[in-house]
This record gives structure tokens, sequence and C-alpha cells, in this order.
């Protein structure tokens, strides 16, 4: 009963325009502010006020958080979660046609257990198998809406890319069970993956001057007949025209820096590479593109383009002024990715604040959004997360979650809710065997 | 007590000053924090060794004539980490099956010995010892990725247990049957545990496992085949004690013997409830020791490991929960759940590449549940008194081996720095291919 | 004329007998479901139509009087989404379609590379010409109580065009009331990677919307063609493009909630009228809020516990949920004022359809209400309810006629009329169905 009742609160807590202030908590506000022992007020959903002094409005939601810490929501940049059916359409190297916003799955457990990590914002992409891959969106984890509500309105649509040994491993099929073998899919090699990618934007470049043409045709008060849409020439289109980000995964040197080569000639940019293992190797690179790098914190020897990966990786391309992030790729690693900012102290010595900048503002700055997330500041939105220690410490948890100034996450309540769940399991469990017609026996 | 005994310790070395030249395995570090894991910590005191092994702790031990100082103003020291189940030297790069020696073909092959496969230059020697981990067990067959056993391998041969420096692969060893692995059977599940799956709207390629009724048969049928072997095995002791006419040396059987004798434990993996009852049972049956290698579904069956003085090695607490509706922090609550029951535990990573992070997986269960002093010990003493080498390793006390880490804090706290690391006394260079990368391309102009 | 012909040509059928002009059921209870009940009434048929029904009819002097006391007349059952009849469907197929008919599809075609392969497609089929009048089932369906089938192609992504039969009849072409009434649209993914484009829901979407934005096209330019074909190109003819312009309305599967909200924007993105099938989730507020305008066909196939449960594994509570609740569906539907249907979803045997029925009326639906979804409604969703799927004057003569009322455990169905032709039940063959028999959950 209690738990309904605190179900009903939290479900109804939006509907009550609600201010929350946060109490006395040491803030980690990655803003030119730093970390200070303070409070903040959350209104309308987004951050009224944050300094060391706060006026309380009446009729706030006070949260004593003397002890504790908050951090801005934590936002994984490499996401996999939340998608229903395969997270690969790999039957094509080429699939820019499919789109992760198709298949949204609000009611993914691993929404719930990202908020239980602090993650309030996840880049959510098509998986590796394809040279070009699939349309990707962001989401908030705003656990218990629909699909639509899900969706980070603003933040810009992405498309993922994929180099070196995953795009290549179909055109390269094992021997095959039972005779049974699948058809080898080109690229087999590198080389393979880099004409694939060409020949893709070749098509893309004529395919945007048609459409260019019939534009200026329709401009200039002629009818012609347009031309025919094709979605996976559209995706492409759009990155040629920067409507469209890619994050292209990545690991070996010699590919990322392929790639840049590809976008330099094309005229595009690459928004992010993702893993970008070797990107130590090519930084200069990747700084002088403009690129993101969104990579593990120390993720290694799994595979051979993962044999010369190091754990400074990420501080290495920091200081060569790219903007880095550490992401999970994983829905199980999604839920520490404080800690693995932590590991950017371990591994390279950075300070506090640019390793949990990591996990917050950085990967905002990536994905476009950081003029709404990523940082603890008056006008941004009331996306924060109270720990119960030190965010970067092994030993802490979290608390609570609020995004837009709803709370998503309430570790008390969860933990206090767990009985009354296991009862109605039981109940309907017994209420099954009990209407279960004879069965013959087996 | 230790204070006294220190007192005496340092009178004896004064009086026999030079004996002790600069060996390499000989010196003190002074002026240290030291937590010995099996005692209460100690602000600011010095710990000797000599010859590879811990010779003394104190206050005030005057450091022999000649012997390498170590200044630990500032810094802690630990014994260094063992990580219970790896595959270190037998699994370069998992995904590429030419660089792994893990997962044999055969259904029962005790004779197998992980040691003698081990590679001593494997990269993951020196990454994994440069956080302070300065022992393994390392498995010939925990299932993992890359290594394809082939068929339901009962059991995959013997684990060793390993020092994580050596010229050769017989400098590393500290015991080359620590355990033998036994997999014991598990029931096939039907893939439910997620609802969306139950109502597929796009129907594409589905299993079927085969009914309970078959898959509960072949488990039963390969549990009644362990029993089998063990019997074949005892029937062979026998045979061998009594020197029965016609009797022929065999090697699987051979290595069976310890394993009778409970001189060697069963290192058993089994992961649902049903399993380790099961498994429970076995060992009785047959007289056997056993350990329990990252068994999952504990709750239930804590009472009676307790009792029975079953020690399990727990998998990582960085794990997702075992269904749609378990608890969120299931794996990262059990270490304490496991504690409270009073059954005795250490932990593990599992794979190579994370065996250095063997401490922070420690670290996650202090924050939902486990007192801070259990985890260390889960990572030090407990893992030593489980593979028998309690007397040799796992704490820092007199006649163990110095195998330490010097730190700037707390190990279990990622941002702790590991200054230096000894392994039987030699320190170690806090270098390896990953490092070495580092400083290279830093220097790129 | 063509009645007559048909009443003539009735000679011929297997029961033998001279086909009498005019037959009239006297003294039972009648109901229409256009209108209230008859407790005691007629009904007469003449030319394969209902001439008259009321309280007071006169019956006519060459009338065959068959008498109706304690007998029951209903409109014939119609089974809003059927493969009865549909050659090379395994007879119990899996819940929501799709499936059903991917056993038939033939593997020989090498696997498709995008969506210009036209993958899984055979829209331009009509089941009216594919189906076989001597399935097996058809006869079973008759001793059910129905007299109608909205018949559906189901291989594949676009399985083709439904058609509504009547389950008996001389001639296969006399069987056929409307040739085209939908195209059946299914989510199938094949064989994953190796089966070629698409492999994945995202992929199956995005050809299903690339076929459309194809149709309209091809649209425009035959039109402009038409207008003035001097120098220009041809179109290119595309069957499967016929198809889809042809169809008056899209079938799209949903089972949970969220798939009922993505394929209610489907549909509306594509602009297509549609219904969708399979709802299990009906019974949830976030499945009927989103539709009003939406029609959709309930799958009789109630989820049911697994035959040979692992009693070490426990279901998840979503799962035991959505069994205990699926039943409920049909009456929170017509609670919401949501126009739904009845479809028996490979569930063949007449006591199952029964039981199935039954579990509906159980949780709460009207028994009026149970026959209206599997008679005016499904008509009405056709757009067919001006000639068939109640008891009125003019309308297709198709009914059915129990002992008892329909959907008990003890109601026999005594005869069934279609096209105004008598058919009485076969006898159920032993061990199958039968009452003799334990209940199984299918």
């Amino acid at each position: 009963m209690k738990r309904f009742l605190l179900a009903a609160l939290l479900a109804l807590a939006p509907l009550f325009g609600e201010t929350t202030v946060i109490r006395n908590a040491t803030i980690m506000s990655e803003s030119g502010k730093g970390t200070f022992k303070g409070s903040i007020v959350i209104r309308d959903g987004k951050i009224a006020e944050v300094g060391e002094n706060v006026m309380i409005p009446d009729g706030a939601t006070v949260i004593d958080a003397s002890g504790e810490w908050v951090t801005p929501g934590i936002i994984d940049c490499h996401s996999h979660i939340a998608a229903d059916g395969n997270i690969n359409e790999g039957s094509v190297s080429v699939s820019s046609m499919v789109n992760i916003k198709d298949v949204i799955n609000p009611e993914d457990i691993a929404i719930y257990r990202a908020l239980a990590g602090g993650v309030t914002v996840a880049n959510i992409l098509h998986g590796s198998a394809n040279s070009i891959g699939g349309q990707t969106i962001v989401l908030k984890m705003r656990w218990g809406k629909d699909a639509d509500e899900m969706i980070f309105e603003g933040a810009k649509p992405g498309i993922k890319f994929a180099l070196g040994e995953n795009p290549k491993r179909a055109g390269n099929p094992q021997g095959g069970r039972g005779g049974n073998a699948s058809p080898a899919r080109y690229p087999a090699t590198r080389m393979g993956v880099e004409d694939t990618i060409r020949e893709a934007f070749n098509e893309a470049v004529a395919y945007k001057a048609e459409w260019d043409r019939y534009d200026a045709a329709v401009k200039a008060g002629q009818n012609p007949i347009p031309p025919r849409k094709d979605l996976k020439l559209e995706a492409l289109k759009e990155v040629l025209e920067g409507k469209r980000y890619v994050h292209a995964h990545s690991y070996r040197a010699d590919e990322i820096l392929m790639l840049i080569r590809i976008a330099d000639d094309y005229g595009f940019k690459i928004r992010t590479f993702q893993h970008v293992l070797e990107g130590y190797k090519v930084a200069d690179e990747i700084a002088a593109h403009g690129a993101g790098g969104s990579t593990f914190s120390d993720w290694w020897g799994y595979k051979m383009e993962a044999y010369d990966a190091i754990p400074y990786n990420a501080a290495l391309m920091a200081k060569k002024g790219i903007i880095v992030s550490l992401n999970s790729d994983d829905a199980e690693l999604m839920r520490r990715l404080n800690t693995e900012a932590a590991k950017a102290i371990k591994y390279g010595g950075l300070s506090r604040e640019d390793a949990l900048a990591m996990v917050t503002i950085n990967p905002a700055k990536q994905l476009g959004v950081e003029s709404r997330v990523g940082s603890i500041e008056a006008g941004k939105d009331g996306d924060v997360v109270l720990f119960d220690k030190d965010p970067l410490s092994t030993m802490s948890k979290v608390q609570k979650v609020w995004i837009d100034g709803n709370k998503y996450f309430d570790r008390d309540g969860d933990v206090s809710g767990r009985p009354a769940k296991e009862l109605e399991k039981k109940k309907l469990m017994n209420a099954e065997k009990s209407n279960a017609p004879a069965r013959r026996p087996q | 007590m230790r204070r006294n005994w220190g007192l005496g310790i340092g009178n004896w070395v004064l009086l026999c000053a030079t004996a002790f030249g600069a060996a390499n395995d000989s010196f003190l570090i002074r002026n240290a924090d030291v937590y010995p894991v099996t005692s209460a910590p100690m602000q600011n005191v010095s710990v000797l060794v000599q010859d590879g092994k811990i010779a003394a702790i104190g206050a005030k031990i005057a450091a022999p004539k000649g012997i390498r100082i170590v200044e630990g103003k500032g810094l802690r020291v630990y014994p260094g980490m063992i990580d219970s189940e790896t595959n270190i030297g037998l699994s370069e790069v998992s995904g590429e099956r030419v660089t792994v020696d893990t997962g044999e073909l055969g259904e029962f092959m005790p004779q197998l010995k992980a040691l003698i496969a081990v590679n001593p230059d494997s990269e993951h020697v020196p990454v994994t010892r440069v956080n302070g981990i300065t022992s393994v067990m390392t498995f010939p067959a925990p299932g993992g990725r890359g290594g394809r056993g082939g068929g339901a391998q009962l059991i995959s041969g013997q684990a060793a247990l390993i020092h994580l420096s050596g010229w050769t692969w017989e400098q590393m060893e500290i015991n080359r049957t620590a355990a033998i692995q036994v997999n014991f059977p598990s029931i096939a599940t039907g893939g439910r545990g997620n609802f969306a799956a139950d109502f597929p709207e796009a129907p594409g390629f589905g299993g079927g496992a085969g009914t309970y009724a078959e898959r509960k048969r072949q488990y039963d049928a390969q549990i009644q085949k362990l029993n089998d072997f063990f019997d074949a095995a005892r029937q062979y002791q026998k045979e061998k004690t009594s020197n029965a006419p016609g009797f022929k040396r065999d090697l699987k059987m051979e290595a069976m013997l310890p394993v009778l004798d409970r001189k060697v434990p069963l290192a058993v993996l089994a992961s649902r409830e049903r399993s380790i009852r099961d498994a429970v049972a076995f060992a009785e049956k047959q007289h056997v020791k056993i350990v329990l290698m990252q068994p999952r579904e504990l709750a239930n069956v804590l009472a009676e490991l307790k009792e029975k003085n079953i020690p399990v090695i727990l998998g990582r607490t960085e794990a997702l929960p075992e269904n749609e509706d378990a608890p969120y922090d299931q794996a990262e609550s059990l270490p304490g759940q496991v504690f409270r029951a009073g059954v005795k535990f250490a932990f593990t990573t599992g794979d190579n590449e994370f065996v250095r992070n063997l401490p922070y997986n420690a670290g996650r269960a202090v924050a939902f549940g486990l007192p801070e002093d259990e985890a260390l010990k889960a990572v030090t003493i407990n893992a030593a008194e489980i593979w028998g080498v309690g007397d040799k390793l796992g704490s820092i006390d007199k006649g163990k081996w110095a195998d330490l880490m010097v730190t700037t804090g707390d190990p279990l706290e990622i941002a702790t720095e590991v200054k230096h690391v000894y392994i039987k006394g030699e320190e170690i260079p806090l270098t390896n291919k990953q490092t070495r990368l580092y400083e290279r391309y830093s220097q790129r102009p | 004329m063509k009645h007559l012909v048909t009443a003539l040509l009735a000679c011929l059928a297997l029961n033998a007998q001279p086909a009498p002009t005019s037959i009239a059921i006297r003294g039972a209870k009648i109901v229409p479901v256009s209108g209230p009940a008859i407790e005691k009434g007629a009904v007469v048929l003449r030319g394969g139509l209902i001439e008259s029904v009321g309280e007071n009819v006169t019956i006519p002097a060459d009338a065959e009087v068959i008498d109706g006391t304690g007998l029951t007349v209903y409109p014939g059952l119609i089974d809003a989404l059927s493969t009865w009849g549909m050659p090379g469907v395994a007879p119990a197929a899996g819940r929501g379609g799709g499936r059903a008919g991917a056993a038939a599809a033939a593997p020989a075609a090498p696997p498709a590379k995008g969506p210009e392969d036209r993958p899984s497609t055979t829209s331009w089929i009509k089941a009216a010409d594919e189906f076989q009048p001597n399935d097996r089932r058809i006869e079973l369906a008759r001793n059910a109580g129905f007299t109608t089938a909205v018949v559906f192609p189901t291989t594949g992504i676009f399985g083709g065009q439904g058609s509504i039969i009547d389950l008996a009849g001389d001639k296969r072409d006399d069987m056929v009331l409307e040739p085209s009434v939908g195209q059946y649209i299914a989510m199938y993914i094949g064989r994953g990677f190796g089966g070629g484009f698409p492999s994945s829901l995202m992929g199956v979407i995005a050809y299903v919307r690339q076929i459309y934005l194809d149709a309209d096209h091809y649209k425009l330019v035959k039109a402009a063609y038409e207008k003035n074909p001097r120098g220009m190109e041809r179109p290119a003819y595309d069957r499967a493009l016929e198809g889809v312009i042809e169809s008056k309305r899209i079938l799209l599967p949903a089972n949970r909630w969220v798939e009922v909200q993505r394929m209610v924007k489907f549909g509306r993105e594509l602009k297509q009228p549609t219904i969708l099938y399979g709802m299990v989730e009906g019974f949830d507020k976030r499945s009927t809020d989103y539709l009003k305008d939406t029609p959709v066909l309930v799958s009789l196939k109630w989820p049911a516990a697994p035959r040979d449960p692992d009693p070490d594994e426990v279901e998840t509570l979503r799962t035991l949920e959505d069994r205990a609740k699926a039943p409920t569906a049909p009456e929170a539907l017509k609670q919401a004022g949501v126009h739904f249907a009845f479809y028996t979803d490979g569930v063949d045997q007449p006591r199952e359809i029964q039981r199935a029925m039954k579990k509906a009326m159980d949780a709460g639906l009207s028994r009026e209400d149970a026959v209206r979804a599997l008679t005016l409604s499904p008509a009405e969703i056709y757009g067919v309810a001006d000639r068939v799927g109640s008891i009125e004057k003019g309308k297709i003569a198709n009914l059915v006629v129990t002992k008892g009322e329909i959907f008990d455990d003890r109601t026999r169905v005594e005869m069934v009329f279609i096209d105004g032709v008598k058919h009485t039940p076969t006898p159920e063959p032993p061990g199958r169905g039968g009452a003799a028999t334990p209940e199984r959950e299918n």
C-alpha cells in the first residue's frame, strides 16, 4: 500500500509544477563556479538558482542533502538500450535508411537501471555491423513515459558509422555450420570499408544534386516531378548539409585518419569518434578536424584492434584539445560512469572536475545539447543526481535522480517497494496455479 | 601483541648488523601506515623484508646496514591482492582463438595443467600487477569468450596459483594444482526473463531448448556421469594402493587422487540455485572439498554453505541483475549478504582485461552493504586461505612472502596511486606496454 | 439471377438434396445484433438473402420450414483475420501472423540487398485468387458457427490483399464476397543477417516507409506519363507498388502498448487507414488512448503459461500480469469506445474457439458484445456492413443456429446457413477437441 502511495505521489509530482530545493550538498557544478558547498533550486523543470546561499521559495520541497553530493545528470554518449529488436541492420553494409527512433522501447528495464547509476541522457546508437549504419537518437531517461516523451527534444539527430573489424566481419564468414554458411557481404577488409563509405557518399552527392536542381526549379516557379525520395541517401544528404551528426565507431589510428580524409573530401565533419581506442596516436589530426572523442576508460585486449588500447587515451586526447567523453556501450557499465570518470584521474592525472566533465558537460557538447544539460547552472534543465558520498568514489551510490525537475529515481522508494512487488508476483503465480486446468500427465 | 614482538625483533636486528647486503629482495619500508589485514592498521611503522619474506613490522626497526630504504611517509602498505579466477597467461586476445589456450576438448580432463601453458610474457601480467594484484588463480576453462571447450566439459583440469612475476612458469608457480575445475551441469534456461520477448512483434529466429522434462533428464544424466567418474577414480585408488595385478598407471586417475584425499579442492562452477545445491550434495556424497566459483542464486543456500564450511568465489559485483524483476543492486548487494551469513568468500573479476580492476569491484560492494575491511580481506587473506596458502600469502605477517603494494591511499578507490609493488620482495617495474605507448605518444611532436 | 443459379447448382452440393427455394426458421429466438433480440420469431431466406425477419412474419407457402423451438439464430460468425483456405499454412500458427506464412516462404530467392529488391513482398496477391475451398479447416470453421472469413495471405512483410470469403459454395469464385479489403503487413525478419534485408524491426519499418514513398512517386510519374507520354521515359511497371496502391487499408501488428502507439503513428505517417491486429495489451490505457480512430482485431489465442515450465524459473511480473489481464482487453476496448473484432489466430478447433470466447466473457465482456465482435463489427471494420454481419432484410443469408446460447460450454451448433444454403456440422473426430478430452491451454 505504501509503495502504491509513493508510486502515485511520484507519478503525480509533475502535475504539481513543483519547486525542489536540494540543500547543503557538495555540488560539483561542472561550471565556472567549480565545486562548492551550497544549494540548488529547481523550478518549472529548470535550474532556477544554484549557489552557496539560495532563496528557498514557499511551498518548495526541501531535500536536506548535508553530507551528500550533487552532480549534473550523467550523459552516456554510446548506448544501445531502449530499442526493440536487433540493434543492427547488418544484412547490408549501408543501412542509413533505418532509424532507432522507429523502435524506441520506453519500457526497457535498462533505462531504470541507468537512472539508478545517475544517467539522465543517453545517445542511442545503431550497432557496429555496418560501415554506414542507421540513424540514431538522443533520449532522456524519463522512466514511465512513452516513446515520444523519451526523446530529447531539440537534440540533433545522428547516424552511426563503423570502421575496423566489426563491419568487415560479415565479409569473412566463418566456415559455417553444417554447410549453411552465410554469403559473404562486402567489404572484407579495411580497404573495402573505405570504398563502401566513398561509394555511398558518391551516390549521395549525385542524389543531393538532383534534389538541389528540383528545389531550384520549384523556386523558379516550375512544377517538375520531384526525384524519388530514397531514405538511405536522404540521411547521407543530411550529413553533407551538416544536419545530421556522424558518430563513427573506430579503433585503429589508420582508420581514424582514413575517415577524417573522407570527411574532408566530401566537406562534412565527423562529430565524434566512438571508442577511438588508438585516438591518442592521431590526436593531432582529430583535433585539427574538430571531432570529439568518446572512448572507454580502460577496456583493452579483447580484439586485435584493441591490443594497443591504453587507459591514458582519454587524457592524451584531452591534452591535445579534443573534447573527450567516457562512455559505456553497455547496459551494465552505464550504471557506473561516475567511477569510470574517476579513471581519468588515475590514468593521466586529470583534476576531479575535468574527470567528471567526461561524463557530463563534455558529452553534452558532443551531442550539441550543452545549452540544456551537462552542468548545474541557472537556466539549464533540472537534471541532477544526488549521491550519498563522493561521486568519484567506488563506495558511493545514487540516492535520487531528477530530470527536468521531476524525480525519476529514488533509492529509498525502490528498496521499500520490493516486498510489495514480490507479493504481487506471488499472488499472480498462485492465481495461475489454482486456475490451471488439469494437465495430462507428462 | 605486534608492538612487543616488533621491539624484540628490532633489538635482534641491531645485534646482527651487517649480515644483509643490498640483496634485491630485501629492503625496509619506513614511516608508512601499514594495513596487515589480519590485524588492525598501524600508523607510521616500518616493514622489514629479507630474502623475499616479511621479517618484521614495527615502529622502531633499525635498518640493517646497506639495506635499501623505501621512504613510506604519507603512503600506505597493503598485502598484494589476489584474484581467484582468471585465465592470465592462457589467453591473450580473447576474440582471437589462436591466442587462447583455455577450453580444451574432452569431457573429463583432470590431468590438464593450466600452469604449463602459461605464457610468462603475456601482456596481461605487467598490465595487471601495476595495480597491486600480485598473484592470481589461472584456470583451464571458465567457458568464457574464445574458449570453446567443445561440448559439455565436466572436468577441465588443474588451476594454478601463480605469482605475476617470473622468467618462466616454473618461477611463477605457487601451486600448480591449487584446485581442479569442475563445470557443474545446469538446466538450460528457456530464455525467459524479458517480457517483451514473450510477445514478439517481429517473429524471427526463435530457439527451442527442448522441453523441461528433456532438459532435466539430460541434467540428471550429466550428474550421474560425474559420479561415475569419481567412483571409477576411487576404484583406481583402491587398485593402486593394493597393488592389484594388471594395474596400469592412468594419468587422468592419478590427477584425481589428491582430490579424493581432500588435499586438493574442486573449484566448482555453478551459478543457479539448483546446480549449487546439487553440487554441495555431490561433494558430500563423494567426500571431497569444494569451492563454489561465481555462484549467483545464493540467497537460499547460504545457511547450508555456512554449516558445511564451503567457501565461495564471488564474480563481479559490476554485473546486471539476473532478470527483469530482480532488484537493480542484486549483484552489488550479494557480497554483503554472503558476509552476513558467515560464509567465507573472495572476489574475482573473471576476464583477464579487467583483473586490474579487482579492488574497485570490491569497493563497489562496500557501497551496498559490505564492511570495508571485509572487502579488503576478500581480495587478500580470504583468497589465500581458500586456496590453501594462508600461511604464505595474503597479509602482512612475519614469515609470509613479501607480496606488497605501497599506495597513496585506499586501494579500493580508483584515484589512489600505486607507488610500489613487490612480489616475493622483488620490486616490480611499474611499466607495461600501455605505459610505454603513453610515454611514446606523449612525445609525438 | 446469380443467386438463382447458385441455388440450382446447390443440387450438386455435398448435402445432395434438392435445394429449397425458400427456407423459414420459425419459433426461434433471434439475435439480429443490429437491433434488440427477438424472443420468439422467424427468419425467412430466399435466393441467398434474408427476405424477412421479425416477431410476426408471414411464412411463405413454398418455404421449407425449420422448427426453431429451443434454438437461437445469430448472424453467421466472421473471422476478422484468417488463413483458412490459404495454401501452405500450418494450422496452429503463432500469434500475430507473419510466422504463419514464414514456413511457406520460398528461401530460393537470393538475399535482398535493400528495399529496391522488394524483399518478402507479394502485395499484389489476393486471397480470393489463392484460397482453396477444400481446406479442412473450413469445414471445422463451419462446425464452429463461422460462415465467413476475412482471409489474408500472410507470408512475409507485405503478404498481400485480404478477401472476404463465404465458407461454402459450388464454385470458388462464388465464395468471394469482397475481393480486396486491405493489405496485410507483418514485421517479418526471416533468417537474420544471412537472409538478406531487412534483418531487424527497424529495417522492416524503413522498408515499409520506402515502399509508400515509392508508391507516391510512382503515382505521380504514371499520372504525368498518362497526361503526356511523348518525350518521357515510361515508368517501369512495379507490381509490388500496384498491389500496395490498390489496397484500401493496411493491417499492422501490435501486442504491447508500445507497439500499439508505434503502429498507430506509423499508419498515420503512411496516410493509410489502419487496422491493428494482436492486441495482447489492449486492456492498457496507453493502448486505448491511441485508438480513437483505429479499429483493432483481438487475437483469440490468449497468452498461456508454458506447457512444461522449469520449476526453478520464474517468469517476469509483466508476463504474468499480461496473461492475467489479456482476456479483459475486449471489455476495456468496449469501455474506451474502440471499434474491435475477434480473429481466431490459429485457434481452429470449435471447442477451443468456444472456450476462448468464454474466457473473454468471463473477464467481463457481455455476450451481446462478444457476438457483435464476431459479426457486425468485423463487417463494419471492412466496410461491408451493408451486406452482411447482422440479421436484417436484404442482407446475405449467413446465419448460425445454436441449441443454447452461443459460446456456452454445453451449446451446440445445430446448423449454419451460407448464402442461404444450409450446412449441418460434421461429427467431430474422436479425441480431438471433443467434450470428453480434458482442457488444454494452447
